[in-house]
């Protein structure tokens, strides 16, 4: 397997003041392993470091120990560095630009950082703008945007260059959810057809879900756990929840069920609510069982652990 | 290969030409900057040299002085606003983020500082003759480029100093590209000349390069420099200061990106 960006025990604290020096753990003994053309997410709460681990990669903030390799170089020990950094780009949640330039022109901007000729960044441009609904925007100057629109032009300057690796920095935080679900298809489409890479980072679970191939959780600077989002739930034990409600309640159900992948159970007169590994593996045999009492089924209710359920595991 | 690394570094340079030309053209203060300071202080300068009659030599010691001052203050300005810009609108990692060198922010905003501060100086240059009678560039062609070169190197260096202020300190040393230049005009002679300072500002006064340029320049209306070989020194101390700040400024943004300093700035 290929990985875009392969970290190992990576630290960083951040010290505040001059006499007096404060110290603030922001990550610690990071290894991380991103396979190419993946989503990979990055969660935590505020001020886990999911900000601070971005800004390495990105090579904005520099470690204090581990390597960072993007595309097998060590980026802060080769001189191919900069061929690297040509080719990732970041976006920003509340996204912040020149504020007396127009779209188009903090775009060129950034393109001509990139070393982008007159013709390939007015092509590029376009066809970004347009990718991200912003073509009607292009002579509105930055300071006049709505978030919605800021955020989608930072999402366009982030694929200026034409990058393998894209950074997104909650992409998609305080956008009303139709905007929301616009970004992460456009993010699905370059995906899909380009064969980017992404790292993103978010709070939010369902988007982290619906997107990512990969998740890591990270709390306090440290990671507490890593891997695509359904052998997280079973590794954490999470399960999906099946509530079973009976027609006849004069039929007592079992004291016990025995089926494999169970997890937790609660039985009363008129219901049982179990906690199984797999919902889909498991509910013929959860339901054969209770035919076998006797007992007829009157509502089945499933409720599949989310990345939200890890979350707060985690958090608590 | 290297026609396109050519390319490559004119259109990395050229994009801080583009962001400072739009964010000065766009912004009110920019304006004044360019046209309605560099006239007040002028002219203020120049009526009172008249009301106080003074001979036409030291009206000319004076307006030289002047016309350098506002030339300079303009030029250093975009290369300080270069980095400023993008801290006021929080975005300065965006630039960061690119594979770009400190040479491309250099070159790209001495461009632009060359180009207003250049304005200035011919406009001032112009009101001279028509409204003092004082002819500042006609004299010698010569001198005045290598007076001219000279007062946009020091507004280089005046300028990277603010920048590496800036990496190293924050927002705090943004008041910093209104007066550093202002201490140094008071060093250096725009008004009067260094020989009325204390000796302890003497000294300071001949190890800034300014104060050569504007002998350099003054020796051609009859002011004997106050050492010789005035040109030459001037460029030297320039080359020194140069070099020893595109190191400092390095190491000021490897600071910046190890103490966090690069993201609080865009934050």
């Amino acid at each position: 397997m290929r990985f875009a960006v392969q970290i190992r025990n990576l630290s960083k604290t951040y010290v505040q003041g001059f006499i007096k020096k404060k110290k603030k753990k922001a990550l610690e003994k990071i290894d991380l392993d991103v396979p190419e053309k993946t989503i990979y997410g990055i969660l935590g709460p505020n001020g886990a470091g999911k900000t601070t681990l971005l800004s390495i990669i990105a090579g904005i903030l520099l470690p204090d120990k581990g390597s960072v390799k993007i595309f097998g170089v060590d980026v802060h020990n080769s001189v191919r560095a900069k061929e690297v950094y040509e080719k990732i780009n970041i976006s920003s949640g509340h996204a912040n630009f020149l504020w007396s330039m127009t779209v188009k022109e903090n775009l060129s901007y950034y393109a001509m950082l990139y070393g982008m000729s007159k013709k390939e960044r007015e092509h590029r441009i376009e066809e970004l703008m347009e990718l991200f609904s912003i073509t009607s925007y292009k002579d509105v100057k930055f300071e006049e945007l709505s978030t919605g629109t800021k955020q989608r032009l930072s999402l366009a300057k982030a694929f200026l260059n034409n990058p393998y690796l894209v950074l997104l920095d909650e992409p998609t935080v305080g956008l009303d959810p139709d905007v929301a679900i616009g970004i992460r298809e456009v993010i699905k489409h370059f995906h899909k057809k380009k064969n980017i890479t992404f790292i993103i980072t978010t709070h939010n679970m369902d988007e982290a879900e619906m997107l990512c191939d990969e998740v890591m959780f990270i709390f306090g600077g440290n990671i507490k756990a890593k891997g695509d989002p359904k052998s997280l739930k079973k590794e954490m034990k999470l399960g999906d929840k099946i509530h079973i409600e009976f027609q006849d309640t004069d039929t007592a159900p079992p004291t016990a069920l025995h089926i494999n992948g169970l997890i937790d159970m609660s039985i009363y007169h008129d219901h049982i609510s179990v906690v199984v590994d797999d919902h889909s593996l498991r509910l013929a045999e959860l339901i054969t069982e209770l035919t076998k009492h006797g007992l007829k089924i009157k509502r089945i209710e499933i409720e599949e652990a989310d990345l939200e359920d890890v979350f707060i595991n985690f958090a608590r | 290969m290297f026609l396109s690394t050519l390319r490559d570094e004119f259109i990395k340079a050229n994009a801080f030409v583009f962001k400072n030309w739009i964010m000065a053209k766009r912004n009110i203060f920019g304006i004044f900057e360019i046209a309605f300071w560099p006239l007040i202080s002028f002219l203020s300068v120049g009526l009172l040299s008249d009301f106080v009659n003074l001979s036409s030599s030291m009206k000319g010691f004076i307006l030289i002085g002047v016309v350098a001052m506002n030339a300079i203050q303009v030029c250093q300005l975009d290369m300080a606003y270069v980095l400023l810009y993008d801290i006021w609108s929080k975005s300065l990692k965006h630039s960061f983020v690119a594979p770009i060198g400190i040479r491309h922010i250099l070159i790209g905003s001495m461009i632009i500082g060359i180009i207003r501060g250049g304005a200035v100086f011919f406009i001032l240059a112009f009101l001279s003759q028509i409204v003092f009678h004082f002819n500042i560039v006609a004299l010698n062609l010569t001198a005045t480029s290598f007076f001219l070169s000279g007062l946009f190197l020091n507004a280089a260096i005046i300028g990277m100093l603010v920048s590496i202020l800036v990496l190293l300190v924050g927002y705090k040393a943004e008041v910093a590209a209104w007066s550093v230049v202002s201490i140094m005009f008071l060093i250096c002679g725009i008004y009067y000349p260094i020989s009325i300072l204390p000796d302890w500002a003497q000294l300071i006064a001949k190890a800034l390069p300014l104060t050569y340029f504007l002998e350099y320049y003054r020796s051609f209306y009859g002011f004997k420099p106050f050492c010789s070989s005035v040109l030459l020194k001037g460029y030297l101390l320039l080359f020194i200061y140069l070099v020893l700040e595109i190191y400092l400024m390095q190491a000021a943004l490897i600071r910046a990106k190890k103490n966090g300093m690069l993201l609080k700035l865009s934050e």
